[in-house]
């Protein structure tokens, strides 16, 4: 009986305990990411409202991200496992913030912006990682994190021709040429060189870091054609 | 040793308190006031995202107006203040316009944090009637299209634009 009892007691007391844990885990998360993205808010003086909520479970929505539609930046799981330090979160906040802040804008309560966001994917896929870049660096993160952040988590495609989204390796080269012209300072002193994942960045961007120092070398202006 | 724990603990409480009000004060900003001077300025020369511009390239603004704050002159008219082009969209297919973004100006008596001060222009926004142009025409095989080659307009500042920022001299 005594121990039928003590079984019993323990069936449960355990799981009020574990949703309790889960509980303190989710809090902390969600604090960490308020934390990040409010200083991100506040050191841009972003004048529009913009929530963040951690969602361990969920799925992002391939056509419309709820950052456009719902001014609201929803850091899923699955993303959240790649975040190593609070410059990758910033990275990662940073560029849905800029998603957010374009749905304010425009006709219609930004509605027309809202759909060219969505419609035209690729042109503000490549605005948003360089507003992100512009939002971490006066927030005081390394926007180096950035690059390091998509390398890890955005595969590479085969072709980009008639997709949605640009190749991975050419926003990356984008974003670095954007802070080669930009913000120098972070690529003198470096302080991601010992970092692996930058390692490895740099290691597979050889080709367009080769056709960037060629435009920089000849003084070019306009895009370069990326791989 | 009661005495002593008790002591102790009123300390932290303390220390904890102390360090949360500092922590307030340390904020590196304080948008506590709303009281703004609008400075009006006008590029020196036209940019356009017609001609190839980079990102970050230099951008030079005149002041308009005498700006004064509590009897001192912040800005003279006529004097010239850098910027930066922060972001440069081009325009795309199916009318998206084209979008500048500058920023960073810098002002010898003003500190930057205390400017809100991102200023953008758009070209014209043809999307309004190349959507529902595309759409009637999506009926006749593959003719929708052609719309995605009618181009966004491109955005462009001029001379004779009267741009206004805000000063909030409060700020920190």
């Amino acid at each position: 009986m005594k121990k039928f009892l003590l079984v019993l007691t323990l069936l449960l007391s355990f799981n009020p305990v574990y949703a309790i844990n889960n509980l303190a885990a989710d809090n902390a998360i969600q604090s960490r990411i308020d934390n990040v993205g409010v200083r991100l808010l506040n050191f841009n003086k972003i004048q529009k409202r913009i929530v963040f909520v951690y969602d361990e479970e969920g799925k992002k929505n391939l056509i419309a991200s709820k950052s456009v539609t719902k001014r609201q930046v929803i850091v899923y799981g699955t993303a959240y496992k790649s975040i190593q330090t609070d410059d990758e979160l910033a990275a990662m906040l940073a560029r849905e913030i800029s998603s957010a802040v374009k749905s304010y804008s425009g006709m219609w309560g930004g509605r027309l912006d809202t759909i060219q966001v969505v419609l035209g994917s690729k042109k503000f896929e490549t605005v948003a990682d360089k507003r992100a870049v512009d939002y971490m660096v006066k927030a005081g993160y390394n926007p180096l994190a950035l690059i390091v952040y998509i390398n890890k988590t955005c595969p590479q495609g085969r072709s980009d021709k008639f997709a949605r989204h640009n190749l991975t390796s050419k926003r990356l080269a984008r974003i670095y040429e954007y802070i080669t012209y930009k913000y120098p300072q972070f690529l003198q002193n470096n302080s991601y060189i010992d970092n692996e994942y930058y390692q490895n960045f740099l290691l597979n961007s050889v080709e367009n870091r080769k056709k960037l120092e060629q435009k920089i070398k000849y003084g070019g202006v306009g895009e370069v054609e990326y791989e | 040793m009661n005495k002593k724990l008790f002591l102790f603990l009123i300390i932290t409480l303390i220390f904890i308190f102390n360090s949360e009000i500092v922590r307030a004060n340390n904020l590196e900003y304080d948008y506590s006031s709303t009281e703004a001077i609008p400075i009006h300025l006008a590029i020196t020369s036209e940019i356009s995202t017609k001609n190839p511009i980079n990102d970050g390239q230099s951008v030079e603004f005149r002041v308009l107006n005498d700006v004064n704050y509590e009897g001192k002159t912040i800005a003279k008219q006529g004097d010239i203040v850098p910027a930066k082009i922060a972001t440069i969209v081009t325009a795309g297919m199916n009318g998206f316009p084209a979008e500048i973004f500058i920023d960073d100006f810098q002002f010898p008596n003003i500190k930057n944090s205390q400017l809100m001060g991102e200023y953008n222009k758009k070209g014209q926004n043809r999307c309004l009637w190349v959507y529902p142009l595309k759409w009637s025409l999506t009926l006749i095989p593959f003719v929708g299209s052609l719309t995605n080659f009618i181009m966004g307009g491109n955005a462009k500042i001029q001379p004779d634009e009267m741009i206004t920022i805000y000063y909030y001299p409060k700020w920190k």
